[in-house]
């Protein structure tokens, strides 16, 4: 296992560095026009595109430039032009709200996801999985859009049972931070309660004409037992893959929720920038976000490995 | 004569399918008494898995209706529920199944599965009691280095080891009756003889009655004490030993015994050819590296699958390639026919090398070799009509097209056994028997010199076995075809082959004329080979233990 955990660290850090230079490369070398202006912002002056270009080193070499833009961003003194703040103060101040979002919205979609996926499986072809399905099938083809205004609409506008908007912290009071998610979470996390609990679904009833279920009804075990010890837990493997890839993916979905919402978080702030064309910010985001999405799925790779001994000393025996 | 142990009578089992209603056990009745071997014998279909199966309730859902009674000591187990049938389930009958590959959890360590059969049924037990349990139980049934095998994956033990480990999971809780249905048939016949062994073994010190399902009779003749013979459902033949093997009176019994090949007995007289080597293989090697390292994969080890191989096959002869599971005859054949690259020597056709050829110059060689797989199942597109498939080659090469291909591919569907309007049908549609054929048509298609069988047989039943076995030789007879027929079963390949050659860790340790390597074997693997084939006379079987026994 500790051999298979150095491998993929390893691995990972090539990656990230792979992701680096992409991310330079698509910023500030493939537009093929002056950095220093684009940075600048709307309200471009001769002198600022001059301490820009200064700043940033755009008139020496590219692998020089591409130092200086990491050392930026990672020692924290990005400037964003138009707003005059320090891009990753902001970012660090939306950490809170953005990862509540996430987690909260992940927390929700696992639990109901493989809840309802498991419930149909076992009641396959009864009343109970079709009516998850419909809901299953209901909850893929909203669009988070439609669906994030008309929860705002009737849950917080017509009949004010949650509170409209802004993000509360934790620490300040749990019960407001709840309140204050609960529509977000909801929205973000519907979707994949459908995918989850249908993928599952379909891996529980294969997984059911496997012949170690059969093993372990001959052994006398519970129903209850065989469909979790052993349908239920085979089954979660490939679920963990997909949760690795959603859940890097979900920075994306956090960007509308966070601006219907006005969350507050770093998908707001990237929705600011982008409206703003405000670059720096911008740039600094896809790297972390890059980042994150890299480094979660290098930790999905590893718990998968511990889920499924096939892996984890297949590549062991190598 | 004791009290019955277990008894079935009258049990009808049918399921609702979506073709209708199968009738997949139809008024079976039989006794099973406290320390004997009952063998249940029968082909694909016959019921007796469904048998099995239903007597622990395992076939119980709601598309099945099952008729009858079952008696365990004093209770009944159609009509038990659930909670009283878990309660006999792994207490009081135990079940091993045929895959041990697959009827392990790959993710749980054999030692927690094991351990977890006993804790269904004995709350009381702690997890490390259960463990030290499960540990005296893989030591019992020869598992070596249980202590340290006991935190083992599925996946780390050997085929052999998994089916000891399942028969010491079916034992864990001192059943009464245990059933086995078809455990040695995935194993290759050393590993059989060994688990034939420990199952008798277990039945002697135990006096454990056990139900064997198998459609091996030479397993029945080692094994069994009385038996079932199974047709369509019903039981056609009842007896012991003696009574089944020399004087049967059903002819389904008497078809089942005719098709049987033995190992011991020489093939029909075939014609000798003196003719020229068609195929000359010569120092082949084909080595697959083992790649380890922590960043960059360096190779520390080789897989030797085919480790310096020679031998030569005459036009229109037969050579029979045997060797147990792992020991490189897949992919000696696979070299051979340059869908593997060797990693040095020389495959001369016809006197002429074709290692090294390009893709385009091996091309047109591709239509004079042709190879016939091992499952008809997965070796035909389902997607596919049997058209599409059988003319497929014809197509690829240019051959014919438009209704000229439906011609000829006709033509081979009927030079098979099968008939031309099977063209447009799909391979579901057809028995296994009948794949097979669908699979030797495709590889006649292009009318080529060496055909390339990976056990063609191994996957169907003895009397489809036979008809398969008749085809070939027809075939060969008819187009003058060379073979190179790979099995496991030695059986087999002694019925067919004019010369055999014995494979073993990725050599060729013997060959030599078909009748001299079977009666006068000079290697030692090739005599244990010979010794671990259970010969389907219950006399001989005897004689041999006996002589086992004293030796």
């Amino acid at each position: 296992m500790a051999r298979f955990v150095v491998r993929r660290l390893f691995g990972m850090v090539a990656v990230l560095f792979a992701v680096s230079v992409l991310t330079f490369l698509i910023f500030n070398v493939i537009p093929n026009s002056d950095p220093a202006l684009r940075m600048a912002g709307k309200n471009a002056t001769p002198t600022l595109v001059h301490n820009i270009t200064e700043e940033w080193g755009f008139d020496e070499s590219l692998p020089q430039q591409y130092v200086t833009m990491m050392g930026k961003i990672f020692s924290g003194d990005v400037i964003s032009y138009e707003g005059r703040e320090n891009v990753d103060e902001r970012i660090v101040e939306g950490i809170p709200a953005t990862f509540s979002l996430c987690l909260g919205a992940a927390v929700i979609w696992m639990f109901f996801g493989i809840l309802f996926g498991y419930l149909s499986a076992v009641r396959a072809g009864g009343l109970l999985d079709r009516v998850l399905t419909i809901v299953a099938v209901t909850g893929i083809s909203i669009p988070v859009f439609w669906l994030a205004a008309i929860l705002l609409n009737y849950l917080t506008y017509q009949t004010e049972i949650f509170p409209s908007g802004g993000y509360v912290e934790f620490g300040e009071s749990p019960l407001e931070w709840v309140e204050h998610l609960i529509l977000p979470w909801v929205t973000m996390a519907i979707v994949y309660v459908g995918i989850y609990s249908r993928v599952l679904r379909s891996n529980m009833l294969d997984a059911m004409n496997e012949d170690y279920v059969r093993t372990a009804r001959a052994k006398g075990l519970s129903e209850r037992r065989v469909m979790t010890r052993h349908v239920l837990r085979n089954s979660l493997i490939p679920i963990v893959t997909l949760f690795g890839l959603d859940f890097g993916a979900l920075i994306g979905g956090a960007i509308a929720v966070e601006a219907v919402f006005s969350l507050n978080g770093i998908g707001q702030y990237a929705y600011e920038s982008l409206i703003n064309t405000d670059l720096p910010p911008i740039m600094a985001i896809v790297l972390f976000g890059a980042f994150f999405i890299v480094l979660f799925n290098a930790f999905v790779d590893i718990a998968y490995a511990w889920l499924d001994p096939r892996i984890r000393l297949g590549e062991e025996a190598r | 004569m004791s009290e019955a142990l277990l008894t079935v009578d009258d049990l009808r089992v049918a399921f609702a399918t979506q073709s209708g209603r199968v009738q997949a056990v139809d008024g079976v009745s039989f006794e099973l008494r406290p320390g004997e071997v009952l063998a249940i014998v029968g082909e694909s279909g016959s019921g007796k898995s469904v048998t099995a199966q239903t007597i622990l309730g395992l076939t119980r859902s709601h598309n099945t209706q099952v008729e009858g009674s079952i008696k365990l000591g004093e209770q009944e187990l159609v009509t038990a529920s659930q909670a009283e049938l878990r309660a006999v389930r792994g207490a009081r009958v135990g079940m091993v199944f045929q895959d041990p590959m697959t009827s392990f959890n790959p993710v749980y360590r054999i030692g927690r599965q094991v351990a977890e059969a006993i804790r269904a049924h004995r709350k009381e037990v702690s997890k490390d009691e259960a463990r030290e349990r499960a540990i005296e139980l893989l030591d019992s049934v020869g598992i070596p280095g249980a202590e340290r095998r006991v935190d083992d994956y599925p996946h780390e033990f050997s085929g052999g080891m998994r089916q000891r480990a399942m028969i010491a999971m079916a034992l864990a809780l001192d059943p009464e009756v245990l059933i086995a249905d078809e455990p040695t048939t995935a194993l290759d016949v050393t590993v059989q003889a060994q688990i034939l062994a420990l199952l008798e073994r277990l039945n002697r010190e135990r006096g454990l009655a056990t139900i064997l399902i198998t459609h091996d009779l030479g397993v029945v003749a080692e094994v069994a004490d009385r038996v079932l013979v199974m047709h369509e459902g019903t039981i056609v033949e009842r007896g012991d030993l003696d009574q089944i093997f020399y004087s049967p009176d059903d002819p389904y019994t008497r078809q089942l015994l005719d098709a049987v090949v033995r190992v011991d007995t020489a093939a029909p007289l075939r014609a000798r050819r003196e003719s020229e080597p068609l195929l000359e293989v010569a120092d082949l090697v084909k080595h697959f590296p083992v790649k380890r390292g922590l960043l960059v994969n360096r190779e520390v080890d080789r897989v030797r699958a085919v480790d310096g191989v020679s031998f030569s096959v005459r036009q229109g002869e037969t050579l029979g390639l045997v060797g147990e599971s792992g020991s490189g005859k897949s992919t000696l054949s696979r070299t051979i026919l340059q869908l593997l690259e060797p990693g040095s020597g020389s495959v001369r056709f016809e006197g002429r090398e074709i290692v090294g050829l390009s893709r385009r110059r091996l091309q047109p060689l591709r239509r004079e070799m042709q190879m016939v797989f091992q499952d008809p199942y997965a070796s035909l597109n389902p997607r596919k009509r049997i058209g599409q498939i059988v003319g497929e080659p014809l197509r690829l090469q240019g051959e014919a097209k438009g209704s000229e291909l439906r011609r000829q591919v006709q033509e081979l569907l009927d030079r098979v056994g099968l008939s031309a309007e099977h063209y447009d049908r799909f391979p579901h549609e057809f028995s296994g028997g009948q794949r097979q054929r669908i699979g030797i048509a495709r590889a006649l298609a292009l009318r080529p010199k060496l055909i390339i069988a990976d056990e063609p047989v191994s996957a169907l039943d003895v009397s489809i076995r036979a008809q398969i076995l008749d085809l070939l030789s027809e075939l060969q007879a008819d187009f003058g075809l060379t073979y190179i027929f790979v099995a496991h079963d030695i059986g087999v390949v002694r019925q067919v082959s004019d010369r055999i050659a014995v494979m073993h860790e990725g050599r060729i340790v013997e060959e030599g004329p078909a009748d001299a390597v079977c009666e006068r074997p000079e290697n030692d693997y090739t005599r244990k080979l010979l010794a671990a084939v259970p010969i389907p006379d219950p006399r001989e079987a005897r004689a041999r233990r006996e002589a086992a026994g004293l030796a």
